[in-house]
């Protein structure tokens, strides 16, 4: 209520002094308005200045431990990872990558706790999930691992999330498939490929990862989709050949494979996989010569049924004097001994039946010798790959 | 030239010019109060800009120093801090003496002693020294020395702008709140702190002006570095009970550790002082160098400030045994650096310490207790708050800063359980706390806000007297109020008025109203205009003594109902109560 208080009324000099007081006070506040922004000028270059060099530090700390991390030493990585992260504080790359050095370096318990920090402030971070069930993985935690990789599936990503979420799909496939849960590593390989429908060479890899996950059918059929498209890759052809040939579809491998012999990048791959797959070939090209087709001509297929009943009945033989094996085996011989001992490939030609009979004889010895007294070798080998599946060896 | 400006307009704003203080207050007499919340915004900012300049200089000294990233091994780290110290005693010795310490008791002083009177030259100082001695690698903390800063920022001000000497004395503590809170980016603590340890009382005056001062540097100094906490805090929070008692174990180990860092400066400190003059030229650059040895050895987190270790700490990058190692390294270097003289604070050591050592209850309890839910960076939290509890002896600002810092009040249960231990042990084993005991060392005598928790004030029903004097109404004559008198001997009585306040009346008053009117004339009419003071049993004891001179004796009233009596008092028996406590 200062307004209404009655005070003595002023002289004419104390007016005067009273204005000039007013006009000090102005003047001084405005003098410190002065001051003020002046030291905020000079405070603004003086932090400008090292706010730059700041920068230059920490980019250059980054790269020195990124680079010590490529070069596998994570120990020193860590110590440049923490200095950068000094001049850059709470930059989420760095402490992501700071996080993997102590894991790289196997300080997971610290790497676990960073992680977690992480996380806590970026609940939803894709790749800290991802590492985090690499952690787990890595201490043999599979529900947290598998926890940790299906956040990282349903988790944010950058501008290539749709990338980073396939591979972290087919990294939790290859998990899958160590711990042998090949049913769910199949679905999750069967999702990868739908989602990279337009992505030849992902689809190859999946198609390897599928051949892992014990599922060669649907990788023939990723291989061979990706074979008839232009400028197909070699690893397509190998990749068709070689599941083709795990199937029992011979014909549909050797097929695969002789495209890929021919192929300009074959030569360029190392000797070994050049010899394995030659050899797959060469199977291929014998297991058609030994093969019955019934697309054959009477007499031809009967003179390779005389053949097969050759091969067989020497392994037999073979087998049959080996030790122990007698017992075993008796059965066997005495279905041998209910086909004609003198089997010509007239008594083939007329007897369809005796044809179907015996083949069936040959399949069942290769399989049975094969229990009892090893792995083939030879024709013998590729005998019993016939007899795995006899009806597939055509199949296209 | 500014400042040359500034002296021209007002002299050289002495508070000693009291006729101009009076023409001053006659020609405006609320100019000040005018001024002083607008001072207060500009002291608030021109205190941020300077300690985000100190900040910035620390940092840029330390990198020019020892490097962008020391590491163990390293020679530099050995000569780096000892030359430091020697050029911190030197500018302190010659240039700078009011430079020495951490700069809260110097600001205390100045509000007590020197009616807030901070020079220039301490500002200018404070500054340099402090940015020398932190960026070389002593471990001591820059918030202490930006509260002088502030403290020193509002001196010069308020002088230039002669203000009132009361003005003037309470500038230097606001001017103290705006450094703080600008270093710690946390103003609740700032303005608790301050009140807390240098102000030592709770003054509604100046709080409003403190507020504002403290937002404003904290606003400026956000500007420059950023909203972010000082900290990256993570999640905090309490699902098992249990973990309380971990806790309290982190209480006591601090409190623990709290007296042991008390002791260690209370002892070396005095002893370091009391060695001759020339010993002062390299006592910083002794301590420095033994610094240099702890950080060459394996600890050179210990070095400096320190921010960026709590904050690693905080997200379990030490493994228990390190964090209990550094706990106990910073300990050792923080005494010797602060105890040489080298300018730095407290705040900073202090909380590093703790953190190492909530950190490392909290990696040992996920070791060995492993079902137990508290995060690591939670422990290392609670922890800064425990050590400021017990070694700054700050429990409001404690309780507060953890709050503010984490901005999660989940926490609060296991902060203020672990900080009371940690105060109480504290308090117990080191009845005065360490402030006080650098200003008894320093031969001051300065109050302080545990004094006050400490006294127990009196109250007035703490005299209070059974009602022994005859009670008459207003109403009644003066004949039967003096027959009534005469019968009970006394020599004061209590007339109740019939508009329910009270008279007392003595003897002496009685006799000269009955020569003055007809004896049947209604003693209300023989009274003078005035009436006793209301009082109720629970005011405050010394709130009745002004009131003596004019009355015999008070009576004192039921709040519930203001007619009814308690009882008396009377200034024989208030004396005789304040003599028997």
């Amino acid at each position: 209520m200062d307004g209404f208080e009655v005070h003595p009324p002023f002289t004419a000099e104390e007016r005067a002094e009273k204005r000039k007081l007013i006009v000090r006070d102005f003047v001084a506040l405005f003098t410190l308005f002065v001051i003020t922004v002046v030291i905020g000028v000079l405070t603004y270059f003086l932090f400008s200045s090292f706010a730059r060099h700041r920068d230059v530090l920490a980019r250059r700390w980054r790269a020195n431990g990124e680079r010590l991390l490529r070069d596998g030493r994570p120990d020193q990585a860590i110590e440049a990872l923490r200095s950068a992260l000094q001049y850059a504080p709470g930059q989420r790359n760095i402490e992501i990558e700071l996080a993997m050095a102590l894991a790289a370096d196997n300080r997971d318990l610290e790497a676990t706790a960073y992680f977690n920090a992480l996380l806590e402030t970026e609940p939803g971070n894709g790749l800290i999930h991802l590492q985090l069930a690499r952690l787990a993985a890595k201490q043999g935690n599979a529900t947290l691992a598998e926890g940790h990789y299906q956040r990282a599936l349903d988790g944010t990503w950058g501008r290539d999330g749709y990338l980073r979420r396939l591979s972290v799909r087919l990294e939790l496939s290859g998990y899958l498939i160590s711990r042998k849960d090949y049913v769910r590593a199949q679905t999750e390989l069967r999702t990868a490929s739908d989602n990279a429908l337009n992505m030849p060479q992902k689809q190859i890899e999946i198609a390897g990862i599928m051949e892992r996950a014990q599922d060669p059918s649907d990788a023939l059929e990723i291989y061979r989709v990706q074979m008839r498209k232009k400028g197909a890759p070699l690893e397509a052809y190998e990749g068709a050949g070689r599941t083709a040939y795990g199937l029992g579809r011979i014909e549909l491998a050797r097929q695969a494979l002789e495209r890929a012999v021919n192929r300009p990048g074959f030569a360029k791959q190392s000797a070994a996989v050049q010899q394995d797959v030659r050899q797959v070939l060469s199977d291929s090209q014998r297991i058609l010569e030994l093969y019955p087709d019934p697309d054959l001509s009477v007499r031809a297929r009967a003179k390779r049924i005389a053949n097969a009943v050759k091969i067989a009945r020497t392994r037999l033989t073979g087998c049959f004097a080996s030790a122990n094996a007698s017992g075993e085996m008796a059965n066997l011989q005495e279905q041998w001994q209910q086909i004609p001992a003198k089997l010509s490939l007239r008594m083939l030609e007329r007897d369809p039946q005796l044809e179907q009979t015996t083949m069936s004889l040959v399949y069942d010895t290769e399989e049975q010798t094969a229990q009892v007294c090893g792995a083939p070798t030879g024709d013998d080998a590729l005998l019993l790959k016939i007899a795995q599946a006899p009806l597939a060896v055509q199949e296209q | 030239m500014i400042s040359s400006n500034l002296r021209s307009l007002f002299g050289n704003g002495d508070i000693g010019q009291p006729v101009r203080a009076q023409e001053v207050s006659k020609l405006a007499p609320t100019r000040d109060e005018r001024l002083f919340l607008v001072l207060s915004i500009f002291i608030g900012v021109i205190s941020g800009l300077l300690v985000v300049s100190f900040q910035v200089a620390i940092d840029w000294i330390k990198i020019l120093t020892l490097g962008s990233a020391p590491h163990a091994g390293q020679y530099r780290l050995l000569f780096v801090p000892a030359i430091a110290g020697l050029l911190v005693a030197a500018l302190v010795l010659w240039f700078f003496p009011a430079a020495r310490g951490s700069g809260v008791n110097q600001t205390k002083a100045a509000f007590y002693i020197y009616n807030g009177y901070i020079s220039l030259r301490t500002v200018i100082g404070k500054f340099i020294t402090s940015a020398l001695a932190l960026g070389g690698g002593h471990s001591l903390g820059p918030e202490d020395p930006s509260l002088q800063i502030g403290a020193g920022v509002a001196s010069i001000i308020a002088r230039k702008l002669g203000l009132s000497r009361q003005k003037l004395r309470v500038f230097a503590p606001i001017g103290a709140a705006a450094g703080l809170a600008a270093a710690f980016n946390a103003p609740i603590s700032a303005i608790l702190f301050v009140i807390e340890e240098v102000i030592g009382q709770w003054s509604a005056s100046v709080l409003g002006s403190i507020v504002l001062a403290a937002i404003s540097s904290v606003v400026v100094e956000r500007r420059f570095m950023g909203a972010e906490p000082r900290f990256r805090i993570p999640a905090v929070t309490v699902r098992d009970s249990r973990e309380l008692f971990a806790y309290a174990i982190l209480g006591v180990i601090g409190g623990l550790i709290a007296f042991v860092f008390s002791q260690a400066l209370g002892y070396l400190r005095p002893k370091m002082r009391a060695l001759p003059r020339w010993t002062h030229y390299c006592q910083p650059a002794i301590a420095g160098l033994m610094v240099g040895v702890i950080g060459f050895i394996g600890f050179p987190q210990v070095m400096g400030v320190g921010y960026g270790i709590m904050d690693q700490a905080m997200h379990g990058q030490f493994e228990w045994k390190f964090l209990f190692a550094l706990a106990i390294f910073k300990l050792v270097a923080t005494t010797l650096s602060f105890s040489s003289g080298t300018p730095g604070g407290m705040f900073a050591p202090t909380m590093f310490i703790g953190a190492m050592l909530g950190a490392g209850v909290g990696s040992f309890e996920k070791i060995f207790f492993p079902h137990l839910t508290g995060t690591v960076g939670a422990y290392a939290l609670v922890g800064m708050g425990v050590l400021f509890a017990g070694f700054l002896r700050a429990p409001l600002t404690s309780v507060f800063m953890v709050l503010e810092l984490s901005g999660n009040y989940s926490i609060i249960l296991p902060v203020i359980l672990a900080n009371t231990i940690a105060y109480l042990i504290g308090r117990t084993l080191q009845p005065v706390p360490i402030f006080e005991v650098f200003t008894h060392q320093d031969g001051l005598d300065l109050p302080s806000l545990e004094e006050q928790r400490e006294e127990t004030p009196l109250h007035i029903e703490d005299a209070l007297q059974p009602l022994n004097v005859p009670v008459v109404r207003g109403e009644d004559t003066i004949a039967t109020v003096a027959q009534t008198i005469a019968e009970a001997r006394v020599s004061a009585f209590l007339i109740q008025m019939p508009d329910s306040s009270w008279y007392a009346m003595t003897l002496d008053e009685l006799t000269a109203a009955g020569a003055a009117v007809t004896p049947g004339t209604p003693v209300e009419r023989a009274v003078k205009q005035d009436r006793v003071p209301i009082l109720f049993p629970d005011l405050p004891l010394d709130s009745t003594l002004p009131y003596f001179p004019r009355w015999p004796l008070l009576p004192v009233l039921n709040r519930a109902s203001r007619g009814t009596l308690e009882g008396i008092i009377t200034l024989n028996g208030v004396l005789k109560r304040y003599q028997s406590v």
